[in-house]
């Protein structure tokens, strides 16, 4: 287990000035490699509780500590650095580069600290296109169906063998026949890698797959269920 | 550990996928260059040009009258009706101290269009400074020496038409019995000039003067004489005279000489000089034309570019979200912009080095005279002006995008 991959946040607060809170949540604590899934209705506070938890948004208030790395207490650049070490995130709408091919795109995180990735990282990501089912890793992104295109995310998002995998809605963009092959691919790319999981998902059935799933009402969480 | 960055993959990938954008700027920048190079290197060219041309002229004396309209037919040839000079002057001109030669520059023939100038064999040689590449210079009369230009092999044999210009009817051009009666035969072939003087054919000035009925400038018992020394008596007008002097003292000296009330004296530079100032202030004012042109180019570029980039604005907040730096996002936008506008200067140089050789190609034919085209320091200053503010402009766009907040880019349609 990577300890970087666990999780506590305490007294966390974001809001607008002058507004009510939009997310407050006292005390959150997931396990290194452990998998958690949360969900709530629109404008519950979802996305802002991603964007905190990713280091994406700073919070108004609190803390947020992976391992041993308070986010809040880092800047701009540190958490940058941060993201590309520790975390691997995938989103609804994939955000693909469409002009790379499907290799190139899941090397790209590579190029963010090196000219040219190193042979071993270039191996890993034909890998790990392989296991998620790329043959033709020199596609374009453009040209690729939606399901290849998050699949091709997730191999994007596991290639710097994060310690934490995030997803946003990742199977809410494929048709139904996808969403269980997609979902099964990132719960058990994850888990092989012993990264610690969250994913915000109204899909049943890939929530009922996490090790703990909340639920996210009006700006805070609740237990839903623990298995 | 951060060992560099590479954010060519992305800059690839951008320009690839917008590729219309792309190429919209690139042509954009590219004509302003083109426009600008061509204008600068034109006017330098028709400048070199006429400079070079007028070379062969130090001091040209003609009758009083306008200065540019005495070079314009001495020196390029243009077809115009001038006042002749007394004839005498002509051989005072060829005895005057410090004069090589001293050339009668007489015309109103032609053959096929090529001019017919009478003149004296020095002229022809130079003062023996150039050799024929073919033949010898004429050394009787009925000999012609040709321009490398013209059609004539040694040895040939015409007969001039009458005009400057070649006439289209040829029963007109032979039409006239005294004109039909002259033949000269073709001895030599001078090398090239790279002006209208290399279409031009040069013959003893005594043949031009017999076919148009005049006296021959020596005793009657002289009439095969070609050249100095003139019996002024038998001298008559001619159009204009090139004097060699053999120091800078001495033209100085001649110039002032032959300014009397029945003469004018210049040096064909001096002229020239004149026309540059206005040529200079044409281009001064092309140049802000140019300058004005390039700075709506560079705003209309920035605004397409900036609508671009705000219309990419969340691959690059997703770039920074999965662990890009800011400097790597900085990078990619920066290096499109300085791409975009670099390709579009250097191939803006090409073009507007391609398309002022093609005009000069052509006004040479037109004005008698080669304009070399080359780029020069003010072409470099345009490229490099235009780059460098691609650069410093580029810093834009990449700066909107460094400071944008990640949430906002992803959540941005």
């Amino acid at each position: 287990m990577n300890d970087a991959g666990s999780l506590q946040v305490q007294d966390l607060l974001f809001r607008f000035p002058e507004q009510t809170p939009l997310l407050k949540v006292s005390s959150l604590q997931v396990a290194s490699g452990h998998s958690l899934g949360i969900r709530g209705v629109s404008g519950a506070g979802k996305t802002t509780l991603f964007h905190c938890l990713a280091g994406i948004t700073p919070p108004t208030a609190g803390h947020i500590v992976w391992g041993s790395t308070d986010l809040c207490a880092l800047k701009a650049d540190a958490l940058g650095r941060w993201r590309h070490q520790h975390l691997g995130l995938i989103f609804q709408d994939f955000h693909l580069v469409d002009g790379l091919s499907a290799l190139d795109n899941v090397l790209l995180p590579a190029y963010f600290d090196s000219w040219r990735p190193a042979e071993p990282l270039r191996e890993r990501a034909r890998e790990l296109l392989a296991a998620v089912g790329i043959a033709s890793l020199d596609r374009m992104a453009a040209v690729l169906s939606r399901g290849e295109r998050q699949r091709v995310a997730f191999a994007r998002a596991l290639l710097m063998r994060p310690a934490i995998v995030m997803a946003d809605e990742p199977t809410a963009s494929l048709d139904p026949e996808q969403r269980a092959q997609v979902g099964d691919l990132l719960v058990t790319l994850t888990r092989a890698q012993g990264a610690t999981l969250i994913v915000i998902s109204h899909e049943q059935e890939l929530l009922a797959r996490m090790d703990r799933c909340l639920t996210l009402q009006a700006g805070q969480l609740q237990a839903r269920q623990q298995l | 550990m951060m060992h560099g960055f590479n954010p060519f993959p992305v800059v690839r990938a951008d320009l690839r996928r917008n590729r219309l954008l792309a190429w919209v700027t690139v042509l954009l920048v590219a004509i302003s260059v083109a426009t600008g190079i061509a204008v600068i290197s034109q006017e330098r060219a028709l400048r070199q040009g006429s400079a070079r041309a007028a070379d062969d002229f130090d001091v040209l004396v003609g009758a009083p009258g306008s200065a540019t309209q005495l070079v314009l037919t001495s020196v390029y040839l243009r077809p115009q009706a001038i006042p002749l000079l007394d004839g005498d002057l002509l051989a005072k001109a060829s005895t005057a101290a410090g004069v090589k030669y001293a050339a009668p520059i007489a015309f109103g023939d032609n053959w096929q269009g090529h001019s017919i100038i009478g003149t004296i064999a020095d002229f022809a040689s130079r003062g023996g400074a150039l050799a024929p590449t073919q033949g010898r210079i004429f050394q009787k009369r009925g000999e012609a020496v040709v321009g490398a230009g013209v059609g004539l092999a040694i040895g040939a044999t015409f007969s001039p038409a009458h005009g400057l210009h070649h006439a289209q009817d040829d029963e007109e051009e032979h039409a006239d019995p005294a004109h039909s009666a002259v033949h000269y035969t073709v001895v030599g072939r001078l090398p090239a000039r790279h002006n209208i003087w290399d279409m031009a054919i040069l013959v003893p000035v005594e043949d031009v003067w017999r076919v148009h009925g005049l006296s021959l400038g020596h005793d009657a018992t002289d009439v095969e004489h070609i050249g100095p020394p003139w019996n002024p008596k038998y001298l008559p007008g001619v159009p204009a005279i090139a004097i060699k002097p053999d120091s800078v003292a001495g033209a100085y000296r001649l110039r002032g000489q032959f300014r009397t009330s029945r003469s004018v004296a210049l040096f064909p530079a001096e002229v020239l000089n004149d026309l540059y100032v206005t040529l200079g202030n044409v281009r001064d004012l092309m140049s802000l034309l140019v300058i004005t042109t390039q700075v709506l180019v560079v705003a209309a570029v920035l605004m397409a570019l900036l609508v671009g980039f705000l219309a990419r604005r969340r691959q690059f907040a997703v770039l920074r979200a999965i662990g890009a730096s800011r400097i790597y996002v900085f990078s990619v936008v920066w290096i499109e912009v300085v791409l975009l506008i670099t390709g579009g200067a250097a191939i803006g140089a090409l073009l507007g080095w391609a398309s002022s050789t093609a005009l000069s190609y052509w006004m040479q034919s037109q004005i008698g005279f080669e304009m070399p085209v080359h780029l020069g320091a003010a072409e470099g200053v345009l490229v490099g002006g235009l780059i460098l503010a691609g650069a410093m402009i580029g810093t834009l766009p990449a700066w909107l995008v460094f400071r944008r907040p990640i949430a906002e880019g992803l959540v941005s349609g």
